[in-house]
């Protein structure tokens, strides 16, 4: 009888698990895309015609003083050394001043980037859960009258564009008489996000029912596949309660088109919720970007693109990360390439070959 | 654009065609048509009111601007309506009246001024306003370091000739000696006064009725009552808050929906929207700013002077003012400034006349010509359009291209064939200096005409108005005989506000919702 204390010999230490190496590598390269992305807008920036200091100025400037405003914004020198500098600065978390308004970029973003993150978290909160529940529920009662009908609807929600949908809440909570909600978002800088939620429902609103029937459909066409394999049918026949078959061995395999759903509805969010900042007044970083580009102003530009890239990347390894952590394979997988190799075979429904899902 | 224009027709039709809770809602507000106007009435007092926070939505396009006094950029001119004061003001029918200063008056042949203000007035932090601060103020504007795109305008003003009289005496002179009579209408609009310790970051202070307390470029700044202002008794709101929009129908939303008390400039095709809301109220200024198209005198064809009649002649202007400005304007002579004393009425109004056109383009060997019209998108656009069509009748084919702000005035803007044109109401000799003078600043018609410049020069140097007035009439024979602008049209501001808001109303200029001195809010 061996003692306790005896590791057994053909058990190793416990190792660090290899989606850490595979994590740590996915970070790496999420950098690198990111420095690469600064370059090439930086270079798209100085394909785009006219320059800075005429736009601040305007149209009445005359050329000296357009002259005179280049030279101080450091535009005559060449472009490498302009490149160059910026990325010293941004390096050194310096993300420089914008040309338009003098302010620091850092101040301006930071509270947009703020409430564009506040919308966000508003989106995936009453996403996420509706988005399953509605997704499992028509799943359970496919082909029925309700599933066909809710089909129908979020379909029809889906081709509604997104403004239309927005204008339609407005006139709903908002008109004169009906004044449940603000109809434009303009929110008090002086005041906490949280003393002011009622400025946050109709943006929220309005993307959510943007983004619901995506979300809903993949929940729902991966919950009918999933409901349909072996393991659930051996579930059946030793007679678990259908609703630990549902919410504890399907749901989970499930989950996982969902996940890369919901990445995909954020990456689309955080470039700026548009729709929401032109209709709503919603001071998001995605107007800022717009106006940034019209006004020329590269360090604004160049901060909101690092932001967004930076976030896209974030959300992306996010997602795979939960994607391998849901998978037991990968997540107990040895080596890397083992991830690497399998990682293939856990390709979202819509790209798998012949689906079952409608 | 043509989305801004779909969601138009959704507010419009939404209404009509939408869901029975749409309909519901429409029907309530049609309900209350019959009650509202009595307590508009009722609201709406002669005495300001003082106190409250009055709310004023204004859309800058895609600046978010600063609050340089001298150098404002997109919403930063709105916002030194709020902190600075000037020597001068503007009247309500677009001359000058003495604001900061008590007395400012040009010498015999216009060659110096002499502005002297009234005692005892304090800019916003206290210091009181002198001679220096007068100085300082002008030596900014003029900067060459600071680059204004406004120095421009007084870029007559002689740096070195600056002189201090006494402790609220300034003496301005010109370069080269020579005369510059309106310095009035060319100060007034970036020669805020400021104290010499200002920095428009960190010090950002003047002597406006509103004094700064917060400012968040692109999104909304915030001032209280400056209650040492120069006029006693104004301003008459506790503070003023300034939004900035991006989307008109998104602002025409919350100020009827009470989140905003004024929108400064709504677009003509919101009006009817606005006019039904009886909560609301739309003023509708008659400015004389123009609105037209610079034909460059630098290309082919329009060094041509038969091209260029031909060009005024076959423009149907009544039709320019309906479908370009939404019938909010009047139609225009070719000739800049109708409100100016000197202006020369006895010209007749240049017809709309095919016929001549089509001939006078004959004799010029233009048959089929076609010309490039190069615009920005927006409002602009539209007029363009009906242009073009109205030159197909004359046999003229006009290519309307559209370029982003930023190229339309870039290194390019006097090189465009053809292109819109567009000057504030001001004053014939400080219109000229925006347009088609000698010296003006960006001359995209590039018209330069010997006998018109010496006038003009002369003009320059004529305080008195009467002789004057000659010089202005000959001037502007030459400008309609054979001038490079075809201006068809004057258009209206609109500006739309709460009843709650009073002190507001129409006036010859484009600034009636600027006034923040006027402006009160019935906030009971």
């Amino acid at each position: 009888m061996p003692e306790p204390t005896v590791a057994n010999p053909s058990c190793s230490p416990p190792r660090t698990p290899a989606w850490l190496a595979w994590f740590i590598g996915r970070l790496g390269y999420g950098l690198l895309t990111a420095w690469v992305i600064s370059l090439v807008v930086f270079i798209a920036t100085q394909a785009l015609p006219s320059d800075p200091a005429r736009v601040i100025l305007g149209p009445d400037a005359p050329l000296e003083s357009i002259l005179t405003l280049q030279r101080q914004l450091g535009l005559d020198r060449p472009i490498l050394e302009q490149y160059l500098r910026w990325l010293g600065s941004a390096l050194s978390g310096e993300l420089g001043v914008s040309l338009d308004s003098n302010a620091p970029v850092a101040d301006i973003l930071f509270g947009r980037f703020g409430y564009t993150l506040a919308l966000l978290a508003g989106v995936i909160a009453l996403v996420v859960p509706v988005a399953l529940l509605l997704g499992v529920s028509l799943a359970l009662r496919r082909d029925s009258r309700v599933d066909r009908w809710s089909l129908s609807l979020l379909i029809f929600l889906k081709a509604t564009p997104g403004f239309l949908l927005a204008i339609g809440l407005v006139l709903l909570f908002s008109m004169p008489h009906m004044d449940l909600l603000p109809a434009v978002s303009i929110l008090d800088p002086d005041k906490s996000l949280l003393r002011q939620l009622q400025f946050l429902v109709l943006p929220v609103l309005a993307l959510s029912l943007s983004a619901l029937p995506y979300l809903t459909r993949m929940v729902r066409a991966s919950m009918i596949e999933a409901l349909e394999s072996d393991y659930v049918v051996a579930a059946r026949l030793r007679g678990i309660p259908e609703w630990r078959i549902v919410w504890r061995h399907t749901l989970p395999n499930a989950l996982i088109p969902a996940i890369q759903g919901v990445a995909l509805t954020l990456r689309t969010l955080i470039g700026g919720a548009l729709l929401a900042e032109v209709i709503f007044s919603y001071p998001g970083i995605g107007t800022s970007l717009n106006s940034a580009i019209q006004m020329r102003d590269l360090p604004m530009i160049q901060a909101i693109v690092l932001l967004i890239t930076l976030g896209v990347v974030l959300i992306n390894l996010l997602a795979d990360l939960l994607t391998v952590l849901l998978t037991p394979k990968l997540r107990t997988a040895r080596r890397v390439t083992m991830i690497r190799r399998n990682r293939r075979g856990i390709q979202p429904w819509w790209r798998r070959s012949p689906s079952k899902a409608p | 654009m043509s989305e801004a224009f779909s969601r138009r027709i959704f507010l419009g039709n939404s209404l009509a065609v939408g869901g029975g809770l749409l309909l519901g809602s429409s029907l309530l507000s049609g309900c209350d048509g019959g009650a509202a106007p009595v307590d508009g009435a009722a609201l709406l007092s002669s005495t300001p009111i003082q106190g409250g926070r009055l709310r004023i939505g204004i859309i800058d396009g895609d600046q978010s601007g600063n609050l340089d006094a001298h150098k404002p950029v997109g919403g930063g001119i709105i916002r030194g309506w709020a902190l600075y004061s000037k020597f001068w003001e503007w009247n309500r029918d677009v001359s000058t009246r003495l604001a900061l200063a008590e007395f400012a008056e040009p010498n015999a042949d216009a060659s110096a001024w002499t502005i002297r203000i009234k005692p005892g007035l304090e800019f916003h932090h206290g210091k009181s306003i002198g001679a220096d601060d007068m100085l300082f103020s002008i030596f900014r504007l003029t900067d060459p370091k600071l680059a204004s795109p406004f120095a421009g305008l007084v870029g007559a003003i002689d740096r070195t000739a600056l002189r201090k009289l006494d402790e609220r005496t300034i003496e301005i002179r010109f370069k080269q000696g020579q005369s510059f009579f309106p310095l009035d209408e060319t100060l007034i609009s970036f020669g805020g006064i400021v104290p010499t310790d200002y920095d428009p970051v960190t010090n950002p202070v003047g002597a406006g009725p509103y004094k700064l307390k917060s400012f968040i470029p692109g999104q909304r700044s915030l001032y209280s009552r400056f209650e040492n202002y120069y006029k006693p008794g104004q301003p008459y709101a506790d503070e003023l808050e300034i939004i900035e929009f991006k989307d008109q129908v998104s602002r025409a939303a919350a100020l009827r929906a009470g989140q905003i008390d004024v929108a400064s400039g709504v677009q003509a095709e919101h009006s009817a929207l606005l006019k039904a809301d009886t909560r609301l109220r739309l003023y509708v200024s008659p400015s004389t700013s123009f609105t037209g198209f610079n034909l460059n005198l630098a290309k082919a064809p329009f060094q041509d002077e038969r091209v260029r009649q031909a060009f005024r002649l076959l423009a149907d202007r009544q039709e320019l003012v309906d479908r370009g400005l939404n019938g909010f304007g009047r139609i225009a002579n070719d000739l800049y400034s109708p409100h100016d004393p000197t202006y020369n009425h006895a010209i007749a109004q240049r017809p709309h006349d095919l016929d001549q056109a089509r001939s006078l383009l004959r004799q010029a060997g233009q048959d089929g010509l076609r010309v490039e019209l190069t615009t920005t998108p927006g409002p602009g656009v539209n007029a363009a359009l009906v242009f073009a069509q109205q030159a197909k009748k004359a046999g003229v084919e006009i290519k309307v291209t559209q370029v982003d702000g930023s190229v339309f005035n870039g290194p390019q803007r006097e090189n465009w064939q053809l292109s819109p044109g567009a000057t504030p109401a001001r004053g014939f000799l400080a219109s000229a200096l925006h347009n088609d003078a000698p010296q003006a600043i960006s001359n995209r018609s590039n018209f330069h005409d010997p006998r018109f410049t010496a006038i003009y020069q002369q003009a320059l140097a004529q305080p008195d108005l009467e002789l004057r007035k000659q010089l202005v009439h000959e001037a502007q024979g030459i400008q309609h005989q054979r001038g490079g602008l075809l201006i068809w049209g004057f258009n209206d501001v609109l500006d739309a506000a709460s009843t709650r808001v009073g002190g507001l109303q129409p006036e010859q200029t484009t600034f009636a919702s600027w006034r923040f001195d006027e402006l009160w809010l019935n906030h009971a």
